[in-house]
Order: structure tokens, then C-alpha cells, then sequence
């Protein structure tokens, strides 16, 4: 059976396409397309909307996103605003897109591991930072490593252990878990000292 | 061969507005508005108000049909709604309800 259907160029349709077959686009339509076949805008024909397939063949112009299960291929003479996400990708000299294209099988991926992995990493690193309280020196060594973040005002004080806390501070902000103390392991006195320095 | 054709398995659901022929194999619900002409195959389903030049009919309609030229129910055609037509044929086995309207 051929469940061939073409959409031809003196066509407009308002509203959605749907079904199992392939599908051709030489006119205009302003509504979804969601087929599990083949699409194929040729070279005059327009989607207004967001346009799902196997295969999508554009020669034509799309103003939403395309989603195919297999392959996006465009062709010369194609215009897409929208987001293309796909398996596979093809974009011919001559296509022109604006807007976020994405191969591979998952959509959200990889955003989603990148962030994970900032997020771990701090996490690691705190462990050795935690417990030496008292004994601020080894305390200095990873963190300049952690965060290069430029010195806040605390580090004024020359201190190195404010230094390092103030700057493991914001990685702690991006992981869940508890709050860290925030309070600088500074020895009795010592802010007295610096206050009257200060003075 | 008419240079659109709605095949079998895909469904539109809304306006469809055409300057050439149609052929209808698979279903249009809405409305469906073609000057040249269209024609239902068997197993085609129309579910709207057809506006049209000439029609031949062997799958489903249901709506109101205005043709400015000949409305054709072949055999097999189920028709339910109103026809607005110069010329109409009905053929032995096409079922049909609805008004008939000629213009005289």
C-alpha cells in the first residue's frame, strides 16, 4: 500500500497533520506535523509550527522545531527558526537555521551531566578541608586549586586560613548538602587583633 | 494525477484550503475548502463542511457539501449531511442522508 501523501503547492492547511506515513509539504501549513514516516518540505512549502518525523528533509522554510527519530537533513534552500534535534544531523551549504541544534539520543543529557559533575567535584574536595580546624596551614593548600575566586575582603587580614575558607565558600554554595561553617577557623583573639590593627 | 493527495494513515485536524485537486485516502476533520475539485477514495473520511468544485465521493463524508459543479456518490460512498450542487449522481449501493439541493 502506498501511503504516500503530498501536500500540494496551492494547499494551506490550519491545523495539525498527524498519522503513520510519509509525507511531502509543497504548501503552507500553520499547525503541528507529527508523523512516524518521513517528511520532506520541498522548495516552497512552509511549516508555521513544529514539524516531528523518522526523517526530515527540508528544502523549504520551518518556523519551529524540528524532531526526528532518525536524521534531519537540510538542503539548499532551507530556512529553519527553531531548535533541530535529531540522531543525525545534516545541514547542506546553502541551509540556513537559527536556533539551538542538538544531535544525539538524549535530549537533556549532557547539560544535565556537566552540571552533576560541578557539583561532585566540590563536594570531594571538601572532605580533607572539613576537619583540620585547628590547624590551619594544610587547610591553604587545596584551595587555590578549588576556586580561583579573586579575594574577598576577608583575605585583607593576610590570614592564609580566612583565604582558604573564603574561598571554598562559594563552591559549598552549589553543592546540597549541609552548609559548611562559615566561620573562619581563626585562633581567640585574633579578631580583636585585627580590629585594633585595623584602628 | 491531482498534485495533493492525503494518503492513507494521516489525519488533519483543522482548515484545509486548497487551489488545486484533492485526493482524500485518509481523514480531514475540520473544514476543507478546494476550488479544482475533490475526491474521497474508499477509505478516505471527511468529517467536515466540504466547499468545492466538482466532488466524487467512495469513502466517508460527513458534513454539508457545496459544490459549484457535479457532486458524484459512487458505490460504497456513505454521505451524511446536506448537498448543495448543480449536478448530482447517486450510484446504486452509495448510502446517503441529508437534503439534496439543486440549484434550478
Amino acid at each position: 500500500m502506498a501511503l504516500l501523501t503530498v501536500i500540494g503547492r496551492g494547499v494551506r492547511i490550519r491545523g495539525r497533520v498527524t498519522g503513520e506515513a510519509d509525507l511531502t509539504i509543497e504548501g503552507h501549513i500553520e499547525g503541528e506535523v507529527a508523523v512516524s514516516g518521513d517528511v520532506t518540505i520541498e522548495s516552497g512549502g512552509l511549516v508555521g509550527a513544529n514539524v516531528s518525523g523518522r526523517v526530515i528533509v527540508v528544502r523549504g522554510a520551518v518556523r519551529g522545531d524540528l524532531e526526528a527519530e532518525d536524521l534531519v537533513r537540510l538542503e539548499e534552500g532551507a530556512r529553519v527558526v527553531g531548535d533541530i534535534r535529531a540522531p543525525r544531523i545534516a545541514i547542506a551549504k546553502g541551509g540556513l537555521v537559527r536556533g539551538h541544534v542538538q544531535t544525539g539520543g538524549s535530549s537533556s543529557g549532557r547539560p544535565a551531566t556537566a552540571s552533576r559533575a560541578k557539583v561532585e567535584a566540590p563536594a570531594v574536595r571538601r572532605a580533607p578541608v572539613a576537619p583540620p580546624r585547628q590547624a590551619p596551614a594544610p587547610v591553604s593548600a587545596p584551595a587555590p586549586r578549588a576556586a580561583p575566586v579573586p579575594a574577598p575582603l576577608v583575605a585583607k587580614s593576610a590570614v592564609s586560613a580566612p583565604r582558604a575558607v573564603a574561598a571554598a565558600a562559594p563552591a559549598h554554595a552549589v553543592s546540597k548538602g549541609p552548609p559548611p561553617p562559615v566561620v573562619p577557623a581563626l585562633k581567640k583573639g585574633a579578631k580583636a587583633a585585627l580590629k585594633k590593627k585595623a584602628q | 494525477m491531482a498534485s495533493t493527495v492525503i494518503g492513507a494513515g494521516i489525519t488533519i485536524e483543522g482548515e484545509v484550503s486548497a487551489d488545486d485537486e484533492i485526493v482524500v485516502q485518509g481523514t480531514i476533520r475540520g473544514k476543507l475548502d478546494a476550488r479544482e475539485g475533490v475526491t474521497v477514495e474508499a477509505g478516505g473520511v471527511v468529517e467536515a463542511d466540504i466547499v468545492s468544485g466538482p466532488l466524487s465521493v467512495a469513502g466517508h463524508i460527513t458534513g454539508n457539501i457545496t459544490s459549484s459543479d457535479k457532486v458524484e456518490l459512487q458505490a460504497g460512498a456513505r454521505v451524511v449531511g446536506n448537498v448543495k450542487a448543480t449536478r448530482i449522481t447517486i450510484a446504486d449501493g452509495a448510502q446517503f442522508k441529508g437534503n439534496v439541493d439543486m440549484d434550478v
